[in-house]
């Protein structure tokens, strides 16, 4: 039964392939949360999208919506005239409406049920213009005069159709009357469809050739792409990326292949991957080996004719004689040459050209090799090939290096040095990848942060945050000894002063700066990572005494202090610490030994004592835990019970040494608190 | 005298011109001066601001002086045709007035794949901005398609259409051949056949050759310079349209300059701010005089 249905398709010009996966999600809890704002009742909000459509179907969507009552607060009575004015205006409503409670006006809102065909045009209307598209725009709409409302591109029908009726409603802001019927595919079957239901839409788009689901329109083209390659003994790299991009540009999908002049074949195979990918979004396809195969697939809007197929592969013909073209010329220059050229590129207007980057780095690199690395790995920035295909920066330059005999390890790094490009992208492999993605990132950041560029709320046009993420990273989760024997500061030093004989004077904050930048942006990354609590964190970070600390170690202190806070008993360790501390202040306590005589004359004292002599011989982790519970607990009697400050200088400080002996038991078996 | 079988360069352009002519568009001719692209016309930058209605279509060659290939690259020249048409405000069905067009050229619609791909347009010196796609035919982008959204840092209020056609890549797709010299111009099938590279490729080479290697860098920097000048002293005597021009011409001189391989990154960044000057003075005089005329 399709009764109480309510069927809704915004249909206009093509949506942005990009926009469109979490347009599902959107539309839908939008659509739900208006129609529940207007006091209806239904089951369920689906939503679908398609290249030229925004679809909605709600299930059971009641007749009458409810009564609302509500008492609304407005201004204070002692309000200005003006505010009161205003919270009238806002409801329609007249002064003497108004009532008194608690030295607040109040209004009285009534609102009778209302037939739900009445409010569905305000519900369209508040949904579109509440839809949140990454970017959207206005058209023109001639009848009125005006520009319409924002939505992703012009709309130009609205079907709607409530219990298999359709509703015909102007809806002002887009300058359209709501209709019954929609149209099919764009070339295939133009023509308009009366609807009455949505399983009657459904139907009737697939057999007008628009595919209503987008993700069983993505699983059809992936299987199709899969199947047939595997016809051909190949098979498609997956791509998720391009697989939702192209999903996104048709309405019906048809999977297509295509073959590639063998004497483009020559070309490295990630020149050819993403010459295909990036502008002829096609799918290149491996022979099981994973070798590149002299095929491609692609997916059209319609069904592939003699003339379409010629087409697709001239334009790759063009694309990859382009390609070729670069590549040759490319081969003429050695990666010396071009990384001499460097010092026409700039970095950054107060930082100097990239040629000077090279050279800061390599004050910081160690071996003979890392030199190499570090030299050459800028180079490739000036190659044609990355002139035109700059996502290819780090593999032309590989691809080249190993070309002119480089060795493995030095090309490899010069690809490497790039990752992680972001907080999604792997860490390098290689030793000396890692390292020269380090000297990379901390370069920029102590040279924007000495010249006083820090990012600031959504704004970080230099992705320093970015930088700063990737060198915690390679810091923490590399597996190398990234810092080799010196501590961070020595490393942002030695860049400091690379800059300044350089000419190039950064703030005298700068070591202090970068530090604090980079460890703000740690604490984030263990919060992040591990849900670790931001106090926890603070406080591991906080029992550092030096700004060089250990990140790996920062980490593992902050993950296993998150574990205690969630084990029972937990709370009374800390409360107990915070007041033991409380008490000690800034007391010197190495002074001389505890007088045992002394403590052996209070019960109190002498019990804790005597548990945490106990606790320091035990090791079993639990034990000693539940231990440190009950000793705690003792340590907060202590506090209530005996006067810790005592007159008598002698009593007062051997009170204090004995509880300090309970914070070194705590620091010792549990760490940081 | 058979007439040809084949839809030559040339009757695309009429009848590119036809359709556009009979939808109301007025005709107009290039621009005299050497721009990189139809936007860059008047008729299409300072005309899309304020409210007044405008239709207008035009062929309107651009020079890239980047691009060339020494007439070696098949699909790769410093001088090329667009075709530009700008519908102000945008009509409520452009899509379908546009693959009419093509229609009306002699595309057949249902042999090829055609396709509307994002592609936003944004000119930050004229304070432009505009949403849109790409159009691709088969795999190749064949025309530019954006609704203008801003203008000199203004939200439009009357919002037009631009449609930007690539004439050489649509008739190396309605004549099936590889190479835009390969393209027949005049449609004749006789000895009487004039090809695109009959007409332009000896033009092609020898600009390749001045852009590149030959132009004099002292004489193209002073020009800059002077259509700088001249730029700012217009602008003092209200002179808009003028201005707009020397500002466009000190365009293309910076364009030479950087194909010629004299301008240094540094350098090129600078070169940009001071046309983006000049373009922004324009606009912003064009805006207040456009503001002032409506008042009165």
């Amino acid at each position: 039964m399709t009764q109480k249905e309510l069927l809704l398709e915004i249909l206009s010009e093509e949506i942005p392939s990009r926009f469109q996966k979490n347009a599902i999600q959107n539309a839908s809890s939008l659509f739900s949360k208006i129609l529940k704002e207007y006091g209806t009742h239904f089951t369920s909000v689906e939503s679908y999208i398609s290249t030229r459509r925004v679809m909605l179907v709600v299930k059971h969507l009641l007749k009458q919506t409810t009564d609302l009552y509500e008492e609304k607060r407005g201004p204070r009575v002692s309000a200005p005239e003006k505010a009161i004015s205003g919270f009238l205006n806002a409801n329609q409503r007249e002064k003497s409406e108004l009532f008194i409670r608690n030295g607040y006006y109040y209004l009285r809102i009534e609102e009778q049920a209302r037939d739900v065909r009445d409010i569905i045009p305000d519900v369209i209307t508040e949904f579109i213009e509440r839809m949140p598209w990454p970017k959207s725009m206005r058209w023109y709409l001639e009848d009125q005069g005006t520009v319409s409302t924002p939505w992703v591109r012009p709309i130009r029908s609205i079907l709607c159709i409530y219990d298999s009726e359709a509703i015909n409603a102007f809806i002002r802001p887009v300058g359209l009357t709501t209709c019954g019927h929609t149209f099919g595919h764009r070339f295939i079957s133009p023509g308009p469809i009366n609807v009455t239901d949505f399983a009657d839409y459904a139907e009737k788009l697939e057999q007008n050739y628009v595919a209503l689901d987008y993700k069983k329109k993505m699983a059809f083209i992936n299987n199709e792409l899969v199947l047939q390659a595997a016809a051909m003994g190949l098979c498609p790299a997956y791509d998720e990326e391009l697989m939702e991009e192209v999903t996104g540009l048709v309405e019906y999908p048809f999977v297509q292949f295509g073959a590639i002049d063998e004497k483009y074949m020559k070309l490295p195979s990630p020149v050819l991957s993403t010459s295909m990918r990036i502008h002829q979004k096609y799918f290149p396809l491996v022979y099981p080996d994973s070798t590149p195969a002299p095929f491609y697939g692609t997916v059209t809007n319609v069904p592939c004719t003699q003339t379409i197929r010629e087409g697709l592969d001239r334009v790759l013909r063009a694309r990859l004689s382009d390609a070729m073209f670069f590549y040759n010329e490319d081969a003429d220059v050695t990666l010396e040459a071009f990384a001499q050229r460097l010092s026409n590129v700039v970095f950054h207007e107060k930082l100097g050209s990239i040629a000077q980057k090279v050279d800061r780095m390599m004050s910081i690199a160690n071996s003979k090799e890392e030199h190499r690395v570090v030299a050459l790995c800028k180079a490739d920035l000036l190659t044609q090939m990355v002139g035109e295909f700059p996502e290819l920066q780090g593999v032309m330059g590989e691809i080249y290096a190993l070309k002119q005999d480089e060795s493995r390890a030095v090309a490899k790094a010069i690809r490497e040095h790039y990752k992680p490009k972001g907080a999604k992208d792997g860490l390098p492999d290689s030793y000396m990848g890692t390292r020269v993605s380090f000297f990379d990132k901390l370069d920029t950041l102590v040279g924007f942060i000495g010249i006083g560029i820090t990012p600031s709320g959504s704004k970080d046009p230099f992705a320093l945050r970015r930088a700063a993420l990737g060198i915690i990273r390679l810091l923490c989760d590399s597996g190398h000894h990234v810092l080799e024997s010196d501590n961070l500061s020595w490393y942002i030093d030695t860049l400091i002063s690379a800059y300044s004989e350089q000419g190039l004077a950064l703030l005298p904050e700068t070591m202090e700066s970068v530090h604090n930048f980079t460890i703000s942006r740690l604490k984030i990354f263990i919060s992040d990572k591990f849900s670790v609590d931001s106090e926890i964190v603070d406080s591991v970070i906080d029992s550092f005494d030096t700004l060089d600390f250990d990140y790996k170690d920062a980490v593992a202190k902050a993950k296993k202090l998150n574990i205690l806070h969630g084990r029972e008993g937990f709370p009374v360790i800390r409360e107990a610490v915070k007041r033991a501390l409380g008490v000690i202040g800034e007391e010197n306590l190495q002074v001389s030994d505890l007088n045992e005589k002394l403590i052996f004359e209070n019960v109190h004292l002498k019990s804790l004592r005597k548990h945490i002599e106990a606790c320091l011989a035990k090791q079993e982790e639990d034990l000693v835990f539940q231990d440190i519970v009950k000793i705690s607990g003792i340590v907060l009697d202590v506090c209530d019970n005996v006067l810790i400050n005592d007159k008598d200088l002698e009593i007062r400080l051997n009170n204090l040494k004995l509880l300090n002996k309970y914070i070194t038991l705590v620091k010792c078996k549990i760490g940081v608190l | 005298m058979k007439y040809q079988s084949i839809k030559s360069f040339q009757d695309i352009i009429f009848d590119l011109q036809k359709f556009w002519a009979n939808y109301g568009c007025v005709i107009m001719q290039p621009y005299d001066t050497e721009v990189g692209a139809g936007t860059s016309h008047f008729a299409t930058t300072l005309k899309a601001i304020g409210d007044d209605a405008w239709n207008v279509a035009f062929v309107q060659p651009c020079r890239r002086p980047q691009d060339g290939r020494y007439a070696e690259n098949p699909n790769r020249t410093q001088y090329y045709y667009q075709y530009q048409v700008i519908l102000k405000p945008a009509p409520l069905n452009p899509q379908e007035l546009y693959l009419d067009s093509l229609r009306t050229i002699g595309f057949d619609l249902s042999e090829h794949d055609i396709r509307f791909v994002e592609d936003d347009w944004e000119n930050p010196s004229l304070g432009a901005s505009g949403v849109g796609w790409e159009v691709w035919c088969d795999g190749m982008e064949i025309t530019q398609y954006t609704y203008f959204q801003q203008v000199g840092g203004i939200s439009c209020s009357v919002i037009p259409v631009e449609i930007t056609y690539g004439l050489e890549r649509i008739a190396t797709f309605m004549q099936n051949v590889e190479s835009h010299f390969d393209i027949n111009w005049n449609g004749r099938e006789d000895e009487k056949k004039l090809t695109y590279g009959d007409v332009l490729k000896r033009f092609e080479r020898e600009f390749s050759c001045y852009n590149f290697d030959v132009a004099s860098v002292d004489i193209v920097l002073s020009h800059f310079s002077d259509h700088e000048k001249e730029c700012q002293r217009l602008l003092a005597h209200n002179l808009l349209m003028p201005a707009y021009e020397q500002c466009i011409k000190a365009n293309h001189c910076f364009n030479l300059l950087d194909a010629r391989g004299v301008v240094s990154v540094t350098e090129k960044a600078l070169y940009i701010a001071r046309v983006r000057a000049m373009a922004k003075n324009c606009c912003q005089a064009w805006i207040d005089d456009n503001s002032q005329e409506n008042v009165r």
